[in-house]
Parts: structure tokens; C-alpha cells; sequence
């Protein structure tokens, strides 16, 4: 039996007047429960939960009553007693007890289709009952989250589209974390609402152990990314004497975990981020190492760089690999610093040919860039900053090393532009007002968690509100917020008449949008006392729904802005800052003109360079590396080859083909980057899925005389 | 004709002492832009040209293609006149 | 002066090590049933001609980032004019590397002599017996000039390699040893999985490729031969 969610059971101590008409009719209850007819429940109801007066609340239950009498029906459900109510409330204007009284669900067919047909939504959710309980609580939490958590203004700008507030369904957590593994190292894995407790890892597989279970925990208390610091070196003490095929071992083990975690939280993999360094980072050079029993092994960081180095090298012989059947890992993602003094590091060049490979092979490496000498390091988010005076007293003790963000909010930039008309004042004072509304979301989100984290340990967040090491787990006065943007490529197009890679006077006006960004948010940091951040949204699925929403808002003059192919719907805006996803640009302008933007946005910028069938030699890679740090301000690169599974005979090959190229079989599946992560492409919404179609993949540029450019792999 | 392109920041200490050569080049008839880096279009500006430190100069010939630069410090007038007189 | 049909700004995979730009150059005098490449090769009046001030132009903007500039088709050397050209990339301080089917010795000795280019890349079709190699290739070739092309490059005043594409209908594991023993290049010979994607002979879309697991082991066998 379908049970069907309503109103909370009777307070019995709320019943002063108990003459309900005696009626033959049954209600199913939220408690699974058949209770008699008994108006005054509506009475409480009212009461409990909206501020009108008694006599009103036992006048609108007569009145609901009467209709359900006259009705004549046996049988009614609780919610259509509450929508009954409702309607009553309408006709009294009042609005407000309306919205306070809102029941939040969903309608049959819905759940009916949601239970059958995949998510696609988040291409790293798979579908199955975990995945289905995990969007049915999204979506009663985002309906909350909308009518509850946030001002009608925030809300209605969200759902008008002027905004996207991300995650909704996960509000009642922040976005992402990065941590150190020294905070399970020194304090062992102890959870609040834990049954057991373990003490510091004496053994590498503990560590893990403890690693993987502390990240499903982390999972279940933020809606995003969980990235870890400086993974090979914080792994070193434990991997003293090691041999490498168990070396090898222990990251094939490291690498499987957290790739085959689809079993935990709604499904979903844990989106985890390793970093990794081949040097020892500067500001841990002279830190005492924590080892086995999470005790101090009387050595210095700097001593352990053969191990560190040693294990980094192991992780990327698992990911060259591939999983069982050759394909790439989804996930960890292994995100590699790119310093100064990693070019002082014996043995840098072969480590960058081993990455190197593994990225013309597999795709898996990310190459982040920290040009200059001071130390920087990754937060969440990808979000990197230049540690100050209390950040290098932290890395002394690199368990308190612990960032969040609190949330995401993107603007729809193109909106901005449609809303303009064409006047430049109107467009930068339009984006102050949408980039304000962003502030004012942040300030409910941040009131609403310090509300939940008050509660401590016995409140929902006890995750994050544990406290070991005189502070909790979260630290809010860290935590930052970051601002996103979709589609300056179309916001430039509407507004100028170009897109950003047609002429330096489009580029530039790209730039000053993103520069009255950059102002404006530092100015913001200053007034809130809070960290206000840009980043480059991944927007996985907002680009395809600000595309959608300005079709239906901006038409017709959105029609010729969306990219995609519009006749299947297939619509989308260009990531964040990101040039064009077809224009015809080399990697090189690429990498050099999308990197123009990467100071100006500290969290989360990235080049994505397609490769498509192309499998690069490593040391020309390699080479686009070197001249990548050296030559441009582009933070970060990645190379997205394309496969072909085959589900058929279990083997993957290069490219994407209709049919397995081993054994034929049409049941394949293709696999690349959907935004930051690899996935199969059946799970791709429609944005996507035009976004690449339109991908340049560095072919050649051929031009047919009888009109179009015929462009061949390169 | 080459132009000069000068950044600065209200609060940087060099910054003076770049803007007086950038005036002293005006008067003898370089063209010479200003940017402030505290503002929008400064902001742009130095993005496009990779300037992360102040004061910067940026020397260009007429299809705007960087002829020469001092990044985060300050070159004499002798070493700018050098420059453009070089590339004429 | 040589039409260039065909411009990759940059490639990662032309030239091992380098950054690269690619000029593909048009016609070819063979006929290799596996070829991907055979619209711009056979039919290039199709094609529209981009201007050599053109590249020259990108390519003087890329300075800082490409190492050198590859020259392929269809067959370079079938262009009288082909000095020219490499004269005019060298002189603005690009490297050349040129692909070639080996079938011009007299134009690669002139440019090996005058240190005219910096890499040859010689593809070589089949075993070197005019049966084999009048398969691969499509059409009966001079196995002399192929063989002179070989020998010259082995002086090694010039770095080359010898590449194979390799067709499993074409070119048995077999095949593939035959013509390692004749060249007993060592780590200069490589050998490349053919692409079943728009061959010349449409009765080869839908051969499958060898394993690349197989190619590579395949691979390190020739190049153990010296």
C-alpha cells in the first residue's frame, strides 16, 4: 500500500472542542494509519503550524468538513484533506499560513517514473533503489529548501533562472571539503553516532581503510567533492620498507576503493580528489611526520620523499591500467601540483612522462598549476589559495588543514545580456544586482547551517560539529562561498555581436565582465567579513537548464544564442568562461586565451583539451605542460581522450563508435569528461550530449571548395 | 607609431614614479594609456596582457602585438626611449 | 609553388617529443587500400588551397610554443618544388620533419645533403618483395627506389624512422617479422594500427584492427632486431 505522507498525528492535549460530526469516512495517515474522520485534527494542524487564530483555523475545518459530507466519499487521504485546507486559506488571503502550511511531495506518476527511468540530472548517479530514495529526498528537500530556507526573492530568482542555487536537495549540508589525512592519522577514525571507535592506523590498509570509511562519511555531510591533501606524502611514514608489488598493491587497493564506492550515499561514487605532489610542498618540508599509531616518527616530512615519490608513481601505473576492463577510473581523480620547485625535484622529467602517458592514454591526470615561489595549496572546489601568516601555523599542524565551501550559486550571464539591451550600463548594473542576490543566498544558506552546526554533536551536522582538536571539524571562519558563472561566451555574443574567440574586441569585453566580477566580490569579501569567491561552475546540468529557461523567457532572440542543436533539443550555454566548445582554436590559444581568466577566478579554472581518438606521444605532452607553466596564467589542463566500452565482450578501445571494434556488438557505451569526471554517455542529459557533438577535438583544418570545413583527426 | 600601455594601483609605492615617466613620454608626443587596476577596464586590461603585479609597462606596436615589457618594476625613461626608438 | 590543402596548427603526435604544425600537401603516386587520407590525396581540386603567407603568418604567432613543422600528404616529394617550401619554413627557425613513401631517394639524398631537413619518416608498406609491396600500396611500385630511400636513411645523417601501418588482412604477424629482419632498424621502426574508418577500399570499414595490446608486443619484437 502506497502510504502517503501528511500531517503529523494529533497532539491529544489540543482538543478543547471535541464535536466533530460523526461521519463514516476514514483518512490514511502519514503514520500509516486509518484514523476516523475528526476535524479537529485540521484545527491543530492550523494552529501548530501557521500563526492564525483559533476560530478561524475551527472555521475553515467546518467548512472542509461540509465539503467532504456533501462529497458523499469513504475514503480520503490526508494530503487532500491539507490541500482542502489550503484552498480555504486561499480564499482567505492568506498567503502567508498558506505557505507555512504547504505540504511537500510529489504526484504518483512522478515517483512512478523517477522509480523507472535514470537520473540525468547528475551523470554520477546511477539508477537503482539507492539512487531513487536519494532523488526522492532531493526533491522534498529542494521544495523546502525553496520555500523554507530561502527569501521568496532568492527563491524566485532560482527558479526564474536569473540564479542557480546547486545541490538544493543536499541544503541542509555545505557543497565540498578538503581535508588532510593527518586528522584521521593522529585522532583514528571516531565518529559521533559511531558504534565503534578505532584508534590511529598502525598499518597502510588500516589507513586506507579508515580513509575510504572517513570519506563516505564526509559523503553523507556535504553535496559535493572530497578532496584530500598531499596524499602520497601524508602516506609515506606507513610505506617505510615497502616493496613495490606491495606498493603496487596498496594503491591498485586505494584506487579500486574509492572507484567502486557506488555503493554508498544514493549510489554515488565519492567524488574524490587526491592531490598529489612528486616534491615535498614547501610548508611541510620541516614537519614533524606523523606515522604508525598515529604517533611522531621523530623524522621530518623531507625525509620521506623516496616513498612519497615512490607511492605518487604507483597510483599512476593503477591508473594506466585501467579498470578490469581497460577502461579509465571515474574516480579518485588524481590532480598533480605543477611548482617551481617541482622542476627542482630529481626525477621530475620522468615522472612527467609517466603522467603524461597515463593522460594521453587514460585522461585521468590534471595538471594544476602554482606558478610563483610562495606556497599555495588546493582546497575544495579546486579552490586554491596563497597561504598567509595563520595558514603556514596551520601546515604546522597539518590536521587542522581543513577548508569547505558552503555553497555554490551560479548566474545565468547570458540573462544578463538579454536584459540589457544592448546598453552597458544597464548590463554591469544588472550583473551587480543578480551577483548581490548570489550574496544574499549565501547569507541564508550560512544562517541556516550555523543553525544546524549549533546543535553540536547530537545535532544533524555531529559530523562536522566533532570536535578534536579544539575546534570542530568544520571551521565556518574558513569556509568560503563561491559565486559561478554560465555562458560568457553568449553573454559577449548577445551584447557585442561576437563570440569571445572572434576578435580581441569581444575577448576584452569578456575580460571586463569578469573583471567587474572579480572587483565587485573582493569588495563584497569586505563588507560581509565572509569569503565571497568566483568559480568556474562545472555546471553540469545548469547550462542546459539557463538554456532552456531562456528559450522559453528570451525567445526568439535566445534561439540564435543557445548552442546545440535545437531541433532535439539538445541546448546548452558554454561553460563558465570558456571559449567556444567548436571553435576551431588550438590547444595552444586554447590553453593560453582560457587561462587569461584564471587569476581573476581563484576556484575551480580549468582547460579542458579534447582529444578525441588522438593519442598524443608523452613527451609532446609533456613539452605542452612545461610551456603551459611556463608561458601562460592557465591554472589548470586536462586531456579528455574518448572510449568505447563494449558491454558485450567487456573490452574498451579508443574513439566513439556506434559498434565495439573487437567483437562488433552494437550494445557499446561511450565514455568521456562530461564536465570535471569521465561517465559513460548514457547517462548525459541533452545539453551535454549537443555540447559534444560540438567538442573540437584538434583536427586539421580542411576547407571544401563546395561550401562547410571538413575537419579530419588530427 | 608604437603606444605605451602603464598599470598601476592606487596604494603601490613604485606607482608614482611609473606614472611621471608615463607623463614625461605624453609630453613628448607617445601616445600613453593609464590603467588602474583597482577598476573595471584597468582590471581587463592587465588580464589581457597578463599583468599580475604593479606598476607594468606594456610597449605595442600599431596592430596592438606586444612589442616590449617591464612587468612589476619600474625601467628608466633612457631604457623606454630604447625601446621604442629600437622598434622604429 | 606546392598547394597546401590541409593545416593542423598544432600536434602532439606528428613529431615524438615536439609541438608540432602539420601542412598536408597534396596527390599521391600510390594507391594503399588503407588509406584515410584519400579524399585530399586523390581529389584535391576538392579542396580550397590555404595561402602559404597564411601559415606562415600562425606560425610566426605560435613562436614560442611549436618546435617544428611536419610536412605529410599524400607524398611531399612528388612536388618539384618542395626545397622551396622547407627553405622558406627553416628561415624562420622552424625544424622540419618530412613524411614520406620513400619513392623520391633522389630529392631525399639533395635534401639530407644540404641539411635541408631534420627528421625523415619513411612509411614502409610490406615485406620488400613486389608482390607484398604491390598489395600494400595498391599499385606496382620500384622496389630499388624504395630500397636506395632505406639504405639512405640507415647512413643516419639525418634522424628518420621507418613507420608501418599495419592491416590484418594485409600484413600477418609473419609479414610484419619478414620486414623487420629486412630493416633491422631497432627502436627506429614503428608500427601504427590502421583505422577502419573511411579506407580507400570500402570493403576494409569493417576490418578490425589488431588488439593494440597484441601491436604493442608485435612492436617490441622488431624493434629487438638489429
Amino acid at each position: 500500500m502506497a502510504s502517503v505522507i501528511e500531517m503529523k498525528e494529533e497532539r491529544k492535549d489540543l482538543k478543547e472542542e471535541f464535536e466533530t460530526t460523526d461521519m463514516a469516512l476514514f483518512v490514511r495517515t502519514s503514520e500509516e494509519s486509518m484514523n476516523d474522520w475528526n476535524r479537529q485534527r485540521i484545527v491543530d494542524a492550523l494552529i501548530r503550524e501557521t500563526y492564525i487564530d483559533v476560530d478561524t483555523a475551527k472555521e475553515i475545518a467546518r467548512e472542509v468538513e461540509d465539503l467532504i459530507v456533501t462529497s458523499k466519499i469513504k475514503m480520503i487521504t490526508a494530503p487532500l484533506v491539507r490541500e482542502l485546507v489550503d484552498t480555504k486559506l486561499v480564499e482567505r488571503g492568506l498567503e502567508q499560513a498558506r505557505k507555512m502550511h504547504t505540504r511537500l511531495g510529489m504526484p504518483l506518476y512522478d515517483v512512478d517514473q523517477l522509480i523507472l527511468h535514470p537520473n540525468k540530472e547528475n551523470a554520477n548517479v546511477p539508477h537503482g533503489p539507492e539512487a531513487t530514495n536519494l532523488t526522492l529526498a532531493e526533491r522534498i528537500k529542494k521544495e523546502y529548501a525553496l520555500l523554507s530556507v530561502f527569501s521568496q526573492e532568492t527563491a524566485d530568482a532560482h527558479m526564474r533562472g536569473d540564479i542557480h542555487l546547486h545541490d538544493l536537495g543536499f541544503v541542509d549540508r555545505p557543497y565540498c571539503s578538503g581535508q588532510s589525512l593527518e586528522y584521521i592519522k593522529r585522532f583514528g577514525l571516531s565518529l559521533p553516532n559511531s558504534i565503534a571507535m578505532a584508534k590511529p592506523a598502525k598499518h597502510p590498509e588500516v589507513l586506507l581503510a579508515h580513509m575510504v570509511k572517513f570519506a563516505a562519511g564526509l559523503q553523507s555531510n556535504f553535496a559535493g567533492a572530497i578532496g584530500w591533501d598531499a596524499v602520497n606524502l601524508f602516506f609515506a611514514p606507513y610505506l617505510t620498507g615497502m616493496s613495490d608489488r606491495d606498493l603496487e598493491q596498496l594503491a591498485q587497493m586505494m584506487i579500486f576503493e574509492f572507484s567502486q564506492q557506488a555503493v554508498a550515499r544514493g549510489g554515488q561514487a565519492i567524488f574524490t580528489d587526491l592531490n598529489l605532489y612528486w616534491e615535498i610542498p614547501k610548508h611541510f618540508e620541516n614537519v614533524p611526520a606523523i606515522g604508525p599509531g598515529g604517533e611522531k616518527t621523530g623524522k621530518n616530512y623531507s625525509d620521506y620523499m623516496k616513498e612519497s615519490q615512490r607511492f605518487a608513481w604507483a597510483l599512476f601505473n593503477v591508473f594506466m591500467e585501467g579498470d578490469g576492463s581497460g577502461r579509465p577510473f571515474f574516480f579518485p581523480k588524481p590532480l598533480v601540483h605543477i611548482t617551481e620547485k617541482f622542476f627542482q625535484t630529481p626525477g621530475h622529467m620522468d615522472f612527467l612522462h609517466h603522467i603524461c602517458e597515463v593522460a594521453s592514454e587514460k585522461g585521468n591526470t590534471y595538471f594544476i598549476f602554482d606558478r610563483g615561489e610562495t606556497a599555495k595549496i588546493s582546497e575544495c572546489c579546486r579552490l586554491s589559495f596563497k597561504l598567509d601568516q595563520t595558514d603556514l601555523e596551520d601546515a604546522k599542524e597539518p590536521w587542522k588543514m581543513r577548508y569547505c565551501a558552503l555553497q555554490n550559486v551560479t548566474l545565468n550571464l547570458p540573462r544578463i545580456a538579454y536584459l540589457a539591451k544592448g546598453d552597458d550600463t544597464r548590463l554591469f548594473s544588472k550583473l551587480t544586482e543578480f551577483i548581490e542576490i548570489a550574496v544574499k543566498a549565501h547569507l541564508e544558506k550560512k544562517v541556516f547551517i550555523e543553525k544546524l552546526l549549533s546543535i553540536g554533536e547530537r545535532g544533524p551536522l555531529a559530523l562536522l560539529a566533532m570536535n578534536r582538536d579544539g575546534s570542530p571539524y568544520l571551521r565556518m571562519h574558513r569556509a568560503s562561498f563561491l559565486i559561478g558563472m554560465v555562458g560568457l561566451n553568449e553573454l559577449v555574443q548577445v551584447h557585442t555581436g561576437q563570440e569571445m574567440h572572434q576578435s580581441r574586441q569581444a575577448f576584452k569585453f569578456g575580460l571586463k565582465v569578469i573583471a567587474h566580477m572579480k572587483l565587485l566580490v573582493d569588495k563584497l569579501c569586505e563588507r560581509y567579513g565572509m569569503h565571497f569567491v568566483l568559480e568556474q561552475t562545472p555546471a553540469e546540468s545548469t547550462a542546459y537548464r539557463f538554456a532552456k529557461l531562456d528559450l522559453k523567457f528570451h525567445s526568439p532572440r535566445s534561439g540564435h544564442i543557445v548552442k546545440g542543436d535545437l531541433s532535439k533539443g539538445e541546448v546548452y550555454y558554454t561553460n563558465s568562461t570558456y571559449l567556444n566548445n567548436s571553435a576551431v582554436l588550438n590547444p595552444i590559444e586554447r590553453v593560453r586565451q582560457e587561462g587569461l581568466f584564471h587569476p581573476l577566478i581563484e576556484a575551480g579554472a580549468l582547460t579542458h583539451i579534447w582529444l578525441g581518438e588522438a593519442k598524443p606521444s608523452r613527451e609532446s605532452l609533456a613539452n605542452f605542460v612545461i610551456k603551459t607553466f611556463r608561458q601562460t596564467q592557465n591554472d589548470q589542463i586536462a586531456f579528455s581522450p574518448e572510449f568505447t566500452t563494449c558491454n558485450a565482450c567487456n573490452r574498451t578501445s579508443r574513439g566513439l563508435r556506434s559498434s565495439c571494434s573487437y567483437c562488433g556488438s552494437a550494445e557499446v557505451d561511450g565514455i568521456t569528461r562530461i564536465t570535471g569526471y569521465f561517465t559513460k554517455l548514457s547517462s548525459w542529459n541533452k545539453g551535454k550530449i549537443g555540447e559534444l557533438h560540438n567538442r573540437y577535438r584538434n583536427q586539421a583544418y580542411i576547407e571544401a571548395k563546395e561550401g562547410g570545413t571538413v575537419l579530419k583527426a588530427g | 607609431m608604437e603606444q605605451i600601455k602603464i598599470f598601476f594601483k592606487a596604494k603601490c609605492p613604485k606607482c608614482p614614479a611609473a606614472k611621471e615617466i608615463g607623463m614625461e613620454l605624453k609630453r613628448e608626443g607617445v601616445p600613453v594609456f593609464h590603467y588602474d587596476l583597482d577598476t573595471i577596464d584597468g582590471l581587463a586590461e592587465a588580464s589581457f596582457y597578463s599583468i599580475l603585479s604593479t606598476p607594468s609597462f606594456i610597449i605595442e606596436d600599431e596592430e596592438e602585438k606586444e612589442v616590449a615589457s617591464w612587468r612589476g618594476v619600474v625601467p628608466t625613461l633612457q631604457e623606454v626611449r630604447q625601446r621604442l626608438f629600437r622598434s622604429n | 609553388m606546392i598547394e597546401i590543402k590541409g593545416f593542423l596548427e598544432t600536434s602532439f603526435l606528428d613529431w615524438p617529443g615536439k609541438i608540432s604544425s602539420v601542412f598536408f600537401l597534396p596527390g599521391c603516386n600510390f594507391r594503399c587500400p588503407y588509406c584515410h587520407n584519400h579524399p585530399l590525396v586523390f581529389e584535391p581540386g576538392q579542396f580550397a588551397s590555404i595561402s602559404l603567407k597564411e601559415v606562415l603568418r600562425r606560425l610566426d604567432a605560435l613562436k614560442d610554443w611549436i618546435d617544428g613543422v611536419c610536412l605529410t600528404g599524400g607524398e611531399p616529394t612528388l612536388h618539384a618544388d618542395l626545397p622551396l617550401l622547407i627553405r622558406q619554413i627553416k628561415e624562420r627557425g622552424f625544424p622540419v620533419k618530412l613524411d614520406t613513401n620513400g619513392s623520391n631517394p633522389e630529392m631525399l639524398e639533395k635534401l639530407i645533403d644540404k641539411r635541408e631537413v631534420d627528421f625523415i619518416a619513411m612509411d614502409v608498406k610490406a615485406p620488400l618483395d613486389p608482390f607484398s609491396y604491390r598489395r600494400s600500396a595498391g599499385c606496382s611500385i620500384d622496389l630499388a627506389l624504395i630500397s636506395k630511400s632505406i639504405e639512405m636513411l640507415k647512413q643516419g645523417k639525418v634522424e628518420y624512422q621507418f613507420r608501418m601501418t599495419v592491416v590484418p588482412p594485409l600484413h600477418s604477424e609473419k609479414e610484419i617479422r619478414t620486414l623487420g629482419q629486412q630493416l633491422k632498424a631497432g627502436r627506429r621502426m614503428t608500427l601504427q594500427n590502421f583505422n577502419p574508418e573511411n579506407p580507400l577500399d570500402p570493403s576494409l570499414r569493417n576490418t578490425l584492427p589488431y588488439d593494440p595490446k597484441l601491436l604493442k608486443e608485435m612492436e617490441k619484437r622488431v624493434q629487438e632486431m638489429v
